[in-house]
């Protein structure tokens, strides 16, 4: 037995560290990156309140707040996924809070318990040293041009692509089924997480990508990869990254005070630097804005509620399982 | 006695502890739908749900074939390269077992990225060569290829020990009976191996199946699916679904027990005892004029494994854009300069990873002998079950490990809790990695006579003086590898930890996801490259002084 003393005493070490300052405010969140840190730490200087960080990919941030369910640990999440806040919200976990700051911020990107902290466009991003012709809409990419050079977001692995999905099928019904066809015609790969279907237009070796999150693909752009953004003439989505309390939070003042600072102009400023559009449309930003972009007619519930059937159709149609 | 029992009973309440507990958690979690929320309520609705897929025995059939090619693979490979080095005087010795590990240090996920970089159509390769391999890569077999070079150091290094511990004496007595040299081979030393051999392949077998990344990157536009795939889908499409991948993760438990009882088959009703006591020529043979055709075989596995995906990583970090390729003017520091402007954050994450594998080194070490010798050397009713917990954690994704690890330790009735904390880290990564230690002590356990333990006794030692002073001295260089390999994969282990990581702590293999995640590829090489560099100094300094401290007790 004696051998365990150690792990034992380490475990115990932990836990008492575990119990830390009592009032620090716990924030779970998806990407991106550097975002979340600075929005902490500038939080702190204003209020004094610390936040500590989960953060992971949408999924896994989903995925611990259900495992933690019987005894939860987070005040404030933040997903990339508008249908996560939805599911959240029927279940009945989430606090209803209308942040004075949300005025702004436009009424298909807010609810009685949750509003978007940012929002992305989908676009394609397009390899301009590729040797392809410029594409200027979706369809232009099933053209032969085009065949075997163009990525996907998987949308069973990306919250985004499946809103791109969804939005084109709402809009255009049996029309966005047939360009489906012609890009799976067109040899149009699936290829994995947003990051994964980026990486090989970057390289070269596919030319553009089908739904591209367009703040991460403005980013590589400004850091000098010879990618351009095109957002597509036929219209696009533009996806909420929800930001929500929890009922079951024990600081609900402080998640509200959270929530009202990341709203703030000096917390949408941030959101702006990141290349996302800001959630408020009265901050300025260094990037097209939702007037700038044509999007596709926002969906009702009852289009949102097919998601499923459609993700089936969709991973029929590509083969995947 | 008595001692005995109490090393029976340590073993037991760690494997409990680390084992038993999460993995339990997950078969409840497979058999209660709603356990997360704290209800019992609707048991086993699920199992039909799940398992109704009509697909599922497609991807049971794909993951077995997967399983089987790859150990297969890894043993036409292993075998060979882990036998020259445990017999012969290899030149350089030393330098090919360092560079052989450096495969297990890239977390799997960045290695397939590097190769697809290096071979996919204007890759690397094309850049430099003129010509690539995209459509072999993004195939069954490309899987198979990449997967093999991340798992050979596996082998390589339990047959090297094994065929080190068993020596050529054996071997040398049936040339002397008149036996031919391949014949001696094949009918002493390759059977008298077979413990090690037999044991590394089922860990190979454990970590074929349980891959994602490798098989999803490279053959899901070939029409190629495994089970994992399936599990990693009810992690990130809405809504989760923790049951669904709770009862998938059970089906690759069943398959790794089938290898587990067919490894157990092999190896069972046979003495592999070679250890005795007897006065032995441990040193290596000479290899005379085969040196050099021998060391350019290292040379060439070593330039396929170690250097093709460092190359491709650190093209990547030293690249300011990917769209500029292999270009003079397109070198650049400024990922480098990066991750050192956000110093303070990336040494933090180093030293906390690098903590967390040595802790989880010597934490799985200790407990893998003291399970080990359990199974092996003692007579303890249930030691297999014992034993074949020891094998499971390596098959089920660490995803599902890290879900099974939150259920147990994040229940309202613990007075304290190691959630949340850097312990739970420590915490998945024993229970990860546990099966390489207990494997390892296990095949070099079965080559150690029980009639040294039984001297010491009648000597008058203790049982737990006989295992420190007899057995732990014999056992070393097999212990020994098996931790360096835990530590290798403890410090960029990413898909437990990024489940279980407490808030404000972050180790490299975060790190590194955070920078792709915001589209950093080249930041992600960089601190790849960087981790990669300290890790594998590290290691060199610990064995050399592992090496010299061995040379002082002789």
């Amino acid at each position: 037995m004696m051998k365990l003393k150690p792990l034992m005493g380490a475990l115990a070490l932990g836990a008492m560290l575990a119990a830390g300052p009592v009032q620090a405010l716990t924030v779970y969140t998806a990407g991106p990156g550097g975002l979340i840190k600075q929005l902490a730490d500038d939080f702190k200087k204003e209020t004094g309140i610390a936040v500590d960080v989960f953060q992971a990919d949408t999924g896994k941030v989903m995925a611990r707040l259900e495992a933690e369910a019987s005894n939860p640990k987070a005040d404030v999440v933040i997903s990339a996924s508008w249908d996560s806040a939805l599911d959240l919200d029927k279940r009945g976990w989430l606090l209803p809070y209308a942040s004075p700051n949300a005025a702004q911020v436009p009424a298909a990107y807010k609810g009685p318990s949750y509003v978007a902290q940012g929002l992305s466009a989908l676009a394609i991003a397009w390899n301009t040293k590729s040797g392809t012709p410029r594409p200027a809409d979706w369809s232009d990419l099933a053209r032969p041009e085009f065949k075997g050079l163009v990525n996907m977001p998987d949308p069973a692995q990306s919250g985004t692509a499946l809103e791109l999905l969804s939005g084109l099928q709402s809009a255009r019904g049996d029309a966005a089924w047939r360009l489906f066809q012609d890009l799976k015609r067109n040899d149009m790969a699936i290829a994995g997480a947003n990051a994964q279907a980026m990486n090989p237009v970057l390289q070269g070796a596919k030319a553009a990508v089908f739904g591209a999150v367009d703040y991460v693909a403005l980013d590589n752009q400004a850091k000098g990869e010879s990618i351009e953004v095109i957002f597509p003439s036929s219209g696009t989505v533009v996806a909420g990254r929800p930001m929500m309390i929890l009922k079951s939070s024990r600081q609900q003042q402080e998640a509200k005070r959270f929530v009202d600072f990341v709203l703030s102009d000096a917390g949408q400023a941030r959101v702006a630097a990141t290349y996302l559009i800001p959630a408020r449309q009265d901050v300025k930003a260094k990037r097209p804005m939702i007037k700038d972009i044509k999007t596709l007619p926002m969906e009702d519930d009852a289009q949102r509620a097919g998601r499923q059937s459609l993700l089936e159709r969709f991973t029929a149609l590509f083969g995947r399982k | 006695m008595r001692a005995n029992t109490l090393l029976v009973g340590a073993a037991v309440s760690a494997l409990g502890v680390l084992v038993a507990m999460p993995l339990g958690f997950v078969l409840l979690q497979a058999i209660f739908p709603t356990l997360a929320q704290g209800s019992l309520a609707q048991p086993f609705s699920h199992l039909a749900r799940t398992l109704s897929d009509p697909v599922l025995v497609e991807l049971t059939l794909n993951t077995l074939k997967l399983g089987a090619c790859v150990v297969l693979a890894a043993a036409a490979v292993g075998i060979p390269l882990g036998t020259l080095r445990g017999l012969f005087e290899v030149p350089g010795a030393r330098i090919w077992d360092v560079l052989m590990l450096v495969p297990f240090m890239i977390p799997p996920y960045i290695s397939a990225l590097g190769w697809i970089m290096l071979l996919q159509p204007r890759g690397y390769l094309q850049q430099l060569l003129g010509v690539h391999a995209g459509p072999a890569l993004f195939s069954f077999g490309g899987v198979v290829f990449v997967m093999t070079l991340n798992v050979v150091p596996v082998v390589y290094f339990a047959v090297s020990r094994t065929m080190a511990a068993s020596g050529s004496r054996l071997a040398q007595v049936g040339r002397v009976c008149g036996g031919g040299a391949w014949r001696c081979f094949w009918r002493i030393t390759l059977p008298l191996a077979l413990p090690g051999i037999a044991a590394s392949l089922l860990l190979v077998f454990a970590m074929a199946i349980e891959e994602y990344g490798t098989p999803a990157a490279l053959a899901a536009n070939a029409g190629f699916f495994v089970l994992v795939t399936g599990i990693e889908r009810r992690f990130s499409e809405w809504p989760i679904d923790l049951p669904g991948a709770s009862v998938l993760s059970l089906i690759l438990v069943v398959l790794a027990m089938l290898a587990f009882a067919w490894q157990r088959r092999l190896v069972k009703g046979r003495g592999y005892e070679t250890t005795t006591g007897k006065p032995m020529r441990g040193e290596a043979v000479p290899l005379g004029a085969w040196r050099w055709p021998v060391a350019g075989l290292f040379a060439a596995t070593v330039a396929v494994a170690t250097f093709a995906p460092l190359f491709a990583i650190a093209a990547t970090a030293f690249s300011r854009t990917l769209s500029g390729g292999l270009a003079v003017d397109n070198l650049s520091l400024v990922h480098f300069k990066a991750i050192a402007a956000g110093g303070s954050e990336a040494s933090r994450a180093l030293v906390t990873s690098l903590a967390l594998g040595v802790g989880a080194a010597a934490a799985t070490g200790l407990i893998g002998v003291l399970v080990a010798y359990c199974v092996v050397k003692t007579r303890t009713r249930g030691r297999v079950v014992l034993d074949a917990l020891a094998v499971l954690p390596n098959t089920m994704p660490g995803v599902v490990v890290g879900v099974g690890l939150i259920l147990a330790w994040n229940q309202a009735f613990w007075p304290a809790t190691p959630y949340n904390t850097w312990g739970i880290l420590l915490l998945a990564y024993c229970c990860l990695l546990l099966p390489y230690p207990v494997r390892y002590s296990h095949a070099a356990l079965m080559q150690i006579g029980d009639s040294l333990e039984a001297a010491a006794r009648v000597h008058g030692a203790g049982a737990v003086t006989a295992l420190a002073r007899i057995l732990l001295p014999l056992l070393a260089p097999s212990l020994g590898a098996a931790m360096l390999l835990v530590f290798a994969v403890a410090s960029r282990e990413l898909v437990a930890s990024l489940l279980l990581a407490p808030t404000g702590v972050q180790t490299v293999s975060l790190f590194i996801w955070r920078q792709f995640e915001q589209g950093s590829v080249g930041q992600g090489m960089a601190m790849s490259l960087v981790t990669v560099a300290l890790t594998t100094t590290l290691m060199v300094v610990a064995t050399l002084w592992l090496d010299r401290r061995q040379g002082r007790d002789v």
